[in-house]
């Protein structure tokens, strides 16, 4: 019950928060903002409109944001929201839900293409090239919860007994995995060092110039797709900060809510304060995500266990 | 509970590898300086050093300020006086040199295994992290082209060093070693400022390239 | 047993109608075409029974006094016949629109006849019971393959691709041959159930000369020259069944030889782990590089061989290490991608076979926008595509989950074997990744976008004969992808074979993937509805159609789009020190420069090292020794009569 309840409340949610990053953004730039329920707004006239399609394009096109917008709420009926038991887990459903997340990705790219629009086709370059990298990074991670709880699915991660938290006995390796999962959930929702959301310019942009010309419904079907994707990776690395062990599983859900905040927030903090890579410094930033997890397996070998 | 020194030596892994990916010759100036007040924080955490004596005090503050504030500084102000440009420049790649991080935290891991040495409880992982940073201090004055590069990774190597002290001592007092080498490191970047300004009047760089220029 | 081996003969002698009667050409075609597809079906029905038997069937025939051929069938050689009797009869049924040159009828017949004798010869190599039959068998496939390749003779490139495929395929040959003999020295008798008496060390060495002559006919990656070269000279229908079907001989050699071998230690599976690794990774990356479609299919079947390796090597591993669910998983997964990749690799090249027909050239840069005009072609191409970059529901996910699993159970091993399993994971994921990257480019640049020369953009769709197969392979990729355990069990079968002294328990297998092809459903259903709320939210709407948005330039023209070579450049360029990328510019020089020109070309490097370390050298060597060549014919028989008298001496 408590864990349909939470899946529930989490897609409802999942627009609420990049709000906040819009919001922390405006605070550093000395502005008001939108409201912070602005992306409701925005899904909801993107509803209302109807779509052009370019004479381009062939059901591919049409099929690119379903199958996005499929592969995104997948990983979340997977996920054990604030400790509480998943809707669906089994061994190694870990990996499924990052080859279906590379099934979404698959049909974005190939529905970019459709366009032939030769911008498209740049972002999708980078596209499958920066996430091939970071799905090594993903690989990496699991190979180390795998030594340390002895289990493949997301909900054992999470679930009693075991300690992958922070505060657990192996908390200064979780230290790597969430700065090298934080440096994931950039590069994967194309944010701020990787890619930016708000440039206006389109050689520069990786995952906004592959959805140009995508509208009304479609468009919100990617973008909704978009905020699971970025609440997923945002719920995950709260997961490990926080065991969330309140005796109350309600009590525990609204914490959880609570806190997926912080990382948003922090995504808008380091919005607000750097600048973008040039473009062929990004393979360094996400190899370096990689590193990171992979120096934290190398010592499960030595002696932290 | 969160053990403080595991986390704190993971962090200085974290400053070792950024300092291999690092293209600006500012931020790896200040990746060293985190990295130096890490490494001097890690003897307070050990079981046995602790707090003792107000010499020991002294000695730890005056370790983080040289390491942490004194060194770092010196390095800034020598980027900034000769105008170096700001890129590495390296000869070894970037994600050639991340992934030769990761080959020497392999090979170190797998070294400390095989020494069989009967460390205290705990330091094993001080003996990886320190073999790591030193290899990579080593590896960064082989790949990096600049002349303060050169610096910086001897500064590394220094830390490493450091870090195998903590590993085997089971006392402070054997620190007045290590107390010795950052003295003449100290020395050495002073040193290192007034040449760099040379080489800088003499090639309008301070490429070591420029240097092969020098042979008859 | 006699049923199939009669089912045999009427595919032979559907092959020997063409060549005696080509006169006729389509009645005969047809003909053809619906004998042998009785002859296969006859074959699957003969198999079905035998299946069912818990002992191998067998049956011996006297020949030469001395020999005795016997074939014989359990659960590993009826699992590799499946993809040999259900995927040649769609290249067959292929072959009835694709070959359709009535000028070239004997030819045509020649190739028919040879295609027909590859089926028999590959079904008999997994019959073979001894190693007189295996090795006849063995080269009645290399031999009747190599002709096949020779079909377009005339063309130099192919003459060359023909020596190139010989070479490899002698060489390797001559490896499996000196591994039998190895056998037969310390067991005195052909037959291969002797073969697990031999002492440990000699097993290994037999073992790594099988590995080498049964790996260049797979395709393992510095002995793999002779893919990209044998594919793209030859038709469609035979680059279908060669790197569909018949480089998996060569992975079942290495499986049937391992499980005779019995070895037990961890080395062997340690060699076949890296040399997965490294085909794995490395072909898919040259697979990125090429421009020419059949090229790039070639080098992604490098790359999945490779995968089959690591799942080999990963339950190698385990076997030797007592970690049993490894073992399974890892066999039973690189097993079941073995009949996967047999599916997707012959749709994919029967695919680009009808694309290449149709449009007039491989070279991806050239094509674009096919998939409006021919949609079927089109749409079993994007199902091939999804499924060879193992993305769920689709088959090559099962295969591929198998092996991480038994990977990721790698991991509770220690030292160093901790670390190739964790290198197997990551190198499993950076294919995964490339993967769908080379994919989406292909299926990208030549299907979607707008056709890039006037030749293509009229290209019409191909007859139906052409587009059932497709059609077939495709339903087949997802039908396994979505109810995976019929398949998984029989896989898990063909391993008992190979591992007969172990007691394995197949519960957690299927458990796990009961539960794995749940998750998948359940995507497919979260897709259709999706599928169907897309379908309300656009009902009562205004739908328009326009140019795609040109981002503000207003004058974009079809060449302007992103070429294939672009899409993957910078990801070749990653890979630089293992990739030879060169460039060649003529530069601009006046104001209104003439015909300025940028080439690229991904070069291999082992092909490269092979050729300055070893043919160089050789060539220099053998350069010295042309004088005994002279042109008469009085000192060649002089040569042999020396050459026989010092023979006879010697013994």
């Amino acid at each position: 019950m408590a864990s349909f309840l939470s899946l529930l409340l989490a897609l409802a949610a999942a627009p609420l928060y990049p709000g906040i990053i819009l919001k922390v953004k405006a605070f550093f730039a000395g502005k008001k903002g939108p409201p912070l329920l602005i992306k409701y707004y925005t899904l909801w006239k993107l509803l209302q409109k109807g779509s052009v399609y370019s004479t381009s394009t062939t059901f591919v096109f049409k099929l690119g944001p379903v199958v996005s917008f499929a592969a995104a709420v997948l990983p979340l009926l997977f996920f054990p929201f604030a400790g509480n038991a998943s809707l669906f887990s089994f061994h190694g459903d870990v990996v499924l839900m990052l080859y279906v997340m590379g099934m979404g990705r698959f049909f974005t790219v190939v529905a970019a293409l459709d366009t032939a629009s030769p911008f498209e086709g740049m972002g999708c370059a980078r596209e499958v090239f920066f996430s091939t990298l970071a799905e090594l990074t993903l690989f990496a991670i699991l190979i180390l919860f795998y030594r340390l709880s002895g289990s493949l699915s997301m909900s054992s991660f999470f679930s009693e007994g075991n300690t992958l938290t922070l505060a657990g006995a192996s908390g200064a390796l979780i230290v790597l995995v969430i700065v090298a999962l934080f440096m994931v959930l950039l590069t994967e929702n194309s944010r701020v060092p990787v890619d930016d959301p708000a440039t206006h310019l389109e050689l520069t942009m990786i995952h906004e110039v592959m959805i140009l010309d995508h509208s009304g419904p479609d468009l919100a079907l990617i973008e909704l797709g978009a905020f699971y994707k970025l609440f997923f990776y945002a719920a995950f690395i709260i997961q490990l900060l926080c065991p969330f062990s309140l005796p109350l599983s309600l009590l525990n859900i609204i914490f959880f809510f609570i806190l997926l905040a912080l990382v948003y927030t922090a995504v808008g903090v380091i919005e607000s304060i750097m600048a973008r890579f040039k473009m062929n410094l990004v393979p360094k930033f996400i190899l370096t995500s990689f590193v990171l997890g992979f120096f934290a397996v190398i010592l499960t070998m030595g002696v932290l266990q | 509970m969160i053990n403080f020194l595991e986390v704190i030596l993971v962090l200085i892994l974290l400053t070792v590898l950024l300092s291999l990916g690092s293209t600006r010759l500012v931020a790896l100036v200040r990746i060293m300086a985190l990295q130096g007040v890490l490494v001097s924080l890690t003897p307070l955490l050990l079981k046995g050093h602790g707090l003792a004596s107000l010499g020991a005090v002294a000695f730890y503050v005056a370790m983080l300020a040289i390491k942490g504030v004194l060194i770092p500084a010196m390095l800034i102000r020598a980027v900034k006086s000769v105008s170096i440009q700001r890129e590495i420049e390296p000869f070894v790649g970037y994600h050639a040199s991340i992934l030769m991080g990761l080959i020497f935290l392999l090979s170190a891991v797998f070294m400390t295994n095989s020494l069989h040495l009967s460390l205290p409880e705990g330091r094993a992982l001080i003996l990886i992290c320190a073999v790591t940073t030193m290899a990579t201090g080593l590896f960064l004055m082989l790949a990096r082209k600049k002349a303060i590069t050169q610096v910086i990774g001897y500064l590394m190597l220094e830390n490493g060093i450091y870090l195998i002290g903590n590993a085997l001592s089971q006392h402070h007092s054997l620190y007045i070693v290590e107390f010795g080498v950052l003295l003449d490191l100290l020395v050495a970047v002073m040193v290192m400022g007034i040449i760099l300004t040379n080489i800088n009047h003499a090639f309008d760089d301070v490429d070591t390239t420029l240097l092969g220029q020098l042979k008859d | 047993m006699e049923t199939l081996l009669l089912s045999l003969a009427v595919v032979l002698a559907a092959g020997i109608l063409p060549l005696l009667a080509n006169r006729l050409f389509t009645p005969i075609k047809a003909c053809y075409v619906v004998l042998t597809l009785l002859g296969c079906g006859w074959g699957i029905y003969s198999l079905w029974p035998l299946m069912q038997l818990s002992v191998p069937a067998t049956y011996t025939v006297a020949w030469l006094h001395p020999f005795e051929l016997r074939f014989s069938l359990d659960a590993l050689s009826s699992f590799f016949l499946i993809p040999i009797l259900c995927v040649c009869p769609l290249a067959v049924l292929y072959v009835f629109h694709y070959m359709d040159h009535k000028e070239e009828r004997q030819r045509i017949g020649v190739h028919l006849f040879l295609f027909n004798v590859l089926v028999a010869a590959m079904a008999m190599v997994v019959l073979a019971g001894n190693m007189i039959s295996f090795v006849l068998a063995w080269e009645m496939m290399s031999i009747s393959s190599f002709f096949l390749v020779l079909h377009e003779y005339e063309e130099k490139a192919t003459r060359k691709a023909g020596y190139i495929y010989l070479l490899f395929t002698q060489l390797g040959a001559l490896c499996i041959f000196s591994g039998m003999g190895v056998g037969f020295a310390f067991t005195q008798v052909l037959d291969f159930s002797a073969l697990a008496k031999l002492p440990e060390t000699a097993k290994l060495w037999m073992f790594c000369l099988m590995l080498f002559g049964f790996g260049s006919k797979a395709g393992i990656f510095p002995i793999h020259i002779w893919l990209p070269y044998a594919h793209p000279a030859a038709p469609s229908n035979t680059s279908a069944v060669m790197s569909g079907v018949m480089i998996k001989m060569g992975i079942y050699g290495i499986a049937r030889f391992y499980g005779l071998l019995e070895i037990s230690s961890p080395l062997a599976g340690q060699i076949v782990l890296v040399f997965g690794m490294i085909s794995g990774v490395l072909g898919v990356v040259y697979a990125l590089g090429k421009q020419d479609i059949k090229k790039l299919l070639a080098y992604s079947s490098v790359e999945n061989i490779g995968i089959i390796l690591i799942g080999f090597g990963v339950g190698m591993i385990g076997a030797a290490e007592g970690n049993l669910p490894m073992a399974i998983f890892g066999f039973t997964g690189g097993l079941l991608h073995v009949l996967n990749h047999s599916i997707f690799k012959s749709l994919l090249f029967l695919g680009a076979g009808a694309v290449a027909k149709q449009a007039g050239t491989r070279k991806i840069d050239l094509l674009g926008g096919l998939m409006k005009r021919m949609p079927l072609t089109g749409k079993s191409f994007l199902t091939g595509s999804v499924a060879i970059s193992g993305l769920p529901p689709f088959n090559g996910f099962v295969s591929e989950f198998l092996i991480y699993v038994g990977a990721f159970y790698g991991l509770q091993l220690g030292g160093v074997q901790y670390v190739f399993a964790m290198l197997a994971i990551l190198a499993m994921a950076l294919i995964g990744g490339l993967a769908a990257a080379c994919f989406t480019r292909i299926v990208g640049i030549v299907f979607l976008g707008e056709p890039r020369t006037e030749r293509t953009a009229a290209t019409q769709e191909s007859g139906w004969t052409m587009t059932l197969p497709l059609m077939l392979l495709a339903c087949c990729c997802l039908v396994i992808g979505l109810w995976p355990e019929p398949f998984v069990q029989a896989a898990f079968r063909a391993y008992g074979v190979m591992q007969a002294n172990l007691q394995l328990d197949p519960a957690q297998l299927l458990e796990i993937t009961g539960k794995m092809a749940l998750g998948a459903r359940i995507f497919f259903v979260l897709f259709l509805a999706a599928l169907v709320s897309r379908k309300l939210l656009y009902r009562d709407k205004v739908v328009d159609s326009g140019p795609t948005w040109g981002c503000g330039f207003t004058q974009g023209t079809v060449r302007i789009q992103y070429t294939g070579t672009s899409y993957a450049l910078s990801m070749v360029e990653f890979f630089r020190p293992v990739v030879r990328l060169s460039a060649h510019y003529t530069g601009i020089s006046k104001i209104f420069p003439a015909n300025p020109s940028y080439e690229t070309h991904v070069d291999d490097v082992a092909e490269q090292a092979l050729n300055s370390g070893l043919v160089t050298p050789v060539q220099f060597v053998l350069s010295k020794l042309r004088w005994i060549q002279h042109g008469h014919i009085q000192l060649y028989i002089g040569y042999i009569i020396i050459a026989i008298l010092i023979a006879l001496l010697c013994i």
